[in-house]
C-alpha cells in the first residue's frame, strides 16, 4: 500500500491542476476572509467587531472553500484515469483496483489536509493582521487558533476522501466536479434551510463545523444566514465524513471500479 | 511452453458478440502476428488476457495465470495498448517515472529506454505536445521499462511514418532476438509479415487461422503469366487438367493451381510454343483477405 500510494502521490506532484487548485483555494481564502474581516463590526453585517472572539472567529474559520476544492481534486485523482485513458497503465501496473482505490483515497486526503492547513494559516493570518491593523488585541487564544486550522486540515482531508469516492463513482470528471459544488452549494443549502436539525448531518456543514464555522456564520453556502441547531461534535462530525466516503468508496468498489477498461 | 494461453474467450457487450469462444496459445520465445479487420475482436482479446475486460465466458492465462494474479505483472509483461494512455501535462519523463516506480526499477532504467526508443531529446517535454508517433515510442517505452519477457503490444505502428514503421520492425526483429515473447496485433500483415514467426488470424470475433508464415505461404495462390501464340488452345488444355486459366490477351494466358514445370510439360506433349512464363511473388496479403472474406461469408451465411 505505501507504494500505491508513493505512486499516486508522485502523480499527483507531476500535475499541474493540484498546484492549480490549491492556488485557487488561498486565493478565494484570502478574498473572502479579507471581505469578513472587512465588513466585521459593521452593524448590517452581522460579522461581530474584530475585538471579539465571535468576529475574529468569523474571519479565521473562512476554510470552506479548501474544504469543497480538496473534494474536486479527489474528483480529478480517481476519474482522471479514466478522462485520460491512464487507467489502463495504473491497473496494468497494480491490478488490485480496490488498493489502487484505497491509495488515490488516501493520497486526496493528504492532498486535501493541505489545502486545509494552507486556507487555515491564511485566514488566521488574514484575521490577525486586520487585528494588529485596527491596534486590537486577539480576542481568541493560540489554542482555539490552532484547534481551527487543525479543524480545517481534517475537514478538507476528509473532503478529499470523499471527493476520490466520488470520481471513482461517477468516472466522468465534469460529472463528479459539478456534484461536489451543486451538492456542497446549493442542495445542502436547500436541505439545511427547509430542516433545520438535518442541516449538522450535511456532509459539507459538518465539515466546515469541524473547522469552528458556526453554523450559520460561513460567508457563503449552508451555514449561512440560516440561524438555529448545534454543530456536531468534533468527533462525531469527522465519524460522519469519514463514513460517507466509506460508503461512496465501497458503492464505487462493487460497480464502477470493477468495469471493463476499454 | 506455451506462456499465453486463451481458451474459449467470450465476450459479449449488449446483443454484440466481440469474442467468440476463441483459442490459441502462443509458446515462450515466439513472435506472433494477432491480426484481423477493424473490429475483429482483437484489441478486447488483448484486453481480457490483461485482465482489464472481464471475460463474458472462457479464460486467458500469462505463464499459467490470470494477468491479475501475476507477481510483479510488469516485470512479466509489457503493454502496449493505446497511445494516448499518459496524462498530457505530464513530461514523458515524468510519465516514465510513474510507470518505474510501479515496477520498481530505478531511474537510470529511464533513460536507457528513452534512448532504445529514440526520445531522449524529448524527456523533458509534455505528453501533450507529442505526435502520436511519439506517442507510440513512449508506449513501447513504458512497455520496456521493467525489461518483461513478454511484450504485448496492439497496433503499435498506428500513427508511424514509414520511417518510423521500419524503426519498430527492427526494433521488435531484436527484441526477437533477445527471446522475449511477442503478441502485436496489426489490421495490416504488411507490417508484421518481416518479424512475426507465425499469425493468428481473427474476423468477427473467431478464429480464422493459427499458421506460421510458411504454413500461410503454401496457401497463396501463385499465378503464372505465360506468353504464347496459341492461348485458348493452352487455357483448355490447362482447365482439362483442374486448374484455373484465362486467357487476358490473345497471346496471354494467366494461370493459377499449377506450376510453371506442370504447364511447360503440358505445353511440349501438345507441342505448344512458349515465349516467356513469369510467377507472381507471393501476396500475403491477398491471402490475408482471402481468409478474413472466406470467414464473412461463412458468417454471413449462418
Amino acid at each position: 500500500m505505501t507504494r500505491l500510494v508513493r505512486i499516486e502521490w508522485l502523480k499527483l506532484r507531476t500535475m499541474r491542476v493540484g498546484f492549480g487548485l490549491l492556488a485557487t483555494s488561498a486565493a478565494l481564502t484570502v478574498l473572502f476572509a479579507s471581505l469578513e474581516a472587512s465588513r466585521a463590526g459593521n452593524g448590517q453585517s452581522g460579522v461581530a467587531p474584530l475585538f471579539t472572539p465571535s468576529g475574529l472567529g468569523t474571519v479565521t474559520t473562512v476554510t470552506g472553500w479548501s474544504m469543497i476544492l480538496a473534494a474536486v481534486l479527489g474528483v480529478i485523482v480517481t476519474s482522471g484515469e479514466y478522462r485520460h485513458y491512464t487507467a489502463t497503465l495504473t491497473y496494468l501496473g497494480s491490478p488490485n483496483r480496490r488498493r489502487v482505490l484505497a491509495a488515490k483515497t488516501l493520497t486526496a486526503a493528504g492532498a486535501g489536509a493541505i489545502f486545509g492547513l494552507v486556507s487555515g494559516l491564511i485566514a488566521t493570518g488574514v484575521g490577525l493582521i486586520f487585528v494588529a491593523a485596527h491596534g486590537y488585541h486577539a480576542a481568541l487564544g493560540a489554542g482555539t487558533l490552532v484547534a481551527h486550522v487543525a479543524g480545517a486540515v481534517v475537514g478538507a482531508a476528509l473532503f478529499g476522501a470523499i471527493g476520490a469516492g466520488i470520481g471513482a463513482l461517477f468516472r466522468s470528471q465534469l460529472a463528479g466536479v459539478i456534484s461536489v459544488f451543486v451538492w456542497a452549494l446549493v442542495i445542502e443549502s436547500i436541505i439545511g434551510g427547509l430542516f433545520t436539525s438535518v442541516r449538522p448531518y450535511l456532509p459539507y456543514t459538518a465539515a466546515t463545523t469541524l473547522a469552528g464555522i458556526k453554523l450559520g456564520g460561513a460567508a457563503f453556502g449552508p451555514a449561512h444566514g440560516v440561524a438555529g441547531g448545534g454543530p456536531l461534535p468534533f468527533a462525531a462530525a469527522a465519524a460522519l465524513l469519514i463514513g460517507v466516503a466509506a460508503l461512496l468508496e465501497a458503492t464505487a468498489s462493487r460497480t464502477t471500479v470493477r468495469q471493463d477498461i476499454t | 511452453m506455451a506462456v499465453i494461453e486463451v481458451h474459449d474467450l467470450t465476450k459479449r457487450f449488449g446483443v454484440l458478440t466481440a469474442v467468440d469462444h476463441l483459442s490459441f496459445e502462443v509458446d515462450a520465445g515466439s513472435v506472433v502476428g494477432f491480426l484481423g479487420p477493424n473490429g475483429a475482436g482483437k484489441t478486447t482479446t488483448l484486453r481480457m488476457l490483461l485482465g482489464l475486460v472481464a471475460p463474458t465466458a472462457g479464460s486467458a492465462a500469462i505463464c499459467g495465470r490470470p494477468y491479475q494474479e501475476l507477481p510483479d505483472p510488469l516485470h512479466r509483461v509489457g503493454a502496449v495498448l493505446e497511445a494516448s494512455s499518459a496524462y498530457p501535462g505530464r513530461t514523458a519523463r515524468n510519465h516514465l517515472r510513474v510507470q518505474a516506480l510501479a515496477g520498481q526499477m530505478p531511474d537510470s532504467r529511464i533513460d536507457e529506454v528513452l534512448d532504445l526508443v529514440d526520445l531522449t531529446g524529448a524527456a523533458g517535454r509534455r505528453v501533450g505536445e507529442f505526435s502520436l508517433g511519439m506517442r507510440q515510442r513512449l508506449g513501447l517505452a513504458t512497455a520496456l521499462l521493467c525489461d518483461p519477457e513478454i511484450l504485448i503490444l496492439d497496433e503499435p505502428a498506428n500513427g508511424l511514418d514509414p520511417e518510423g514503421v521500419r524503426w519498430l520492425r527492427d526494433l521488435l526483429r531484436s527484441l526477437a532476438d533477445e527471446g522475449r515473447t511477442v503478441l502485436v496485433s496489426s489490421h495490416i500483415l504488411a507490417e508484421v509479415a518481416q518479424t512475426v514467426d507465425s499469425v493468428i488470424i481473427l474476423d468477427r470475433g473467431h478464429l480464422v487461422t493459427h499458421d506460421t508464415l510458411e504454413e500461410l505461404t503454401a496457401r497463396a495462390q501463385h499465378k503464372l503469366r505465360v506468353r504464347t501464340p496459341q492461348a485458348e488452345q493452352l487455357q483448355r488444355l490447362v482447365l482439362a487438367q483442374g486448374a484455373a486459366a484465362l486467357v487476358v490477351a490473345p497471346d496471354r494466358v494467366e494461370v493459377t493451381g499449377a506450376s510453371a514445370e506442370q504447364v511447360g510439360l503440358l505445353a511440349a506433349e501438345f507441342a505448344i510454343p512458349i515465349f516467356e512464363t513469369t510467377t507472381d511473388g507471393v501476396d500475403l496479403e491477398n491471402v490475408f483477405f482471402q481468409l478474413t472474406e472466406a470467414a464473412a461469408t461463412k458468417e454471413n451465411a449462418r
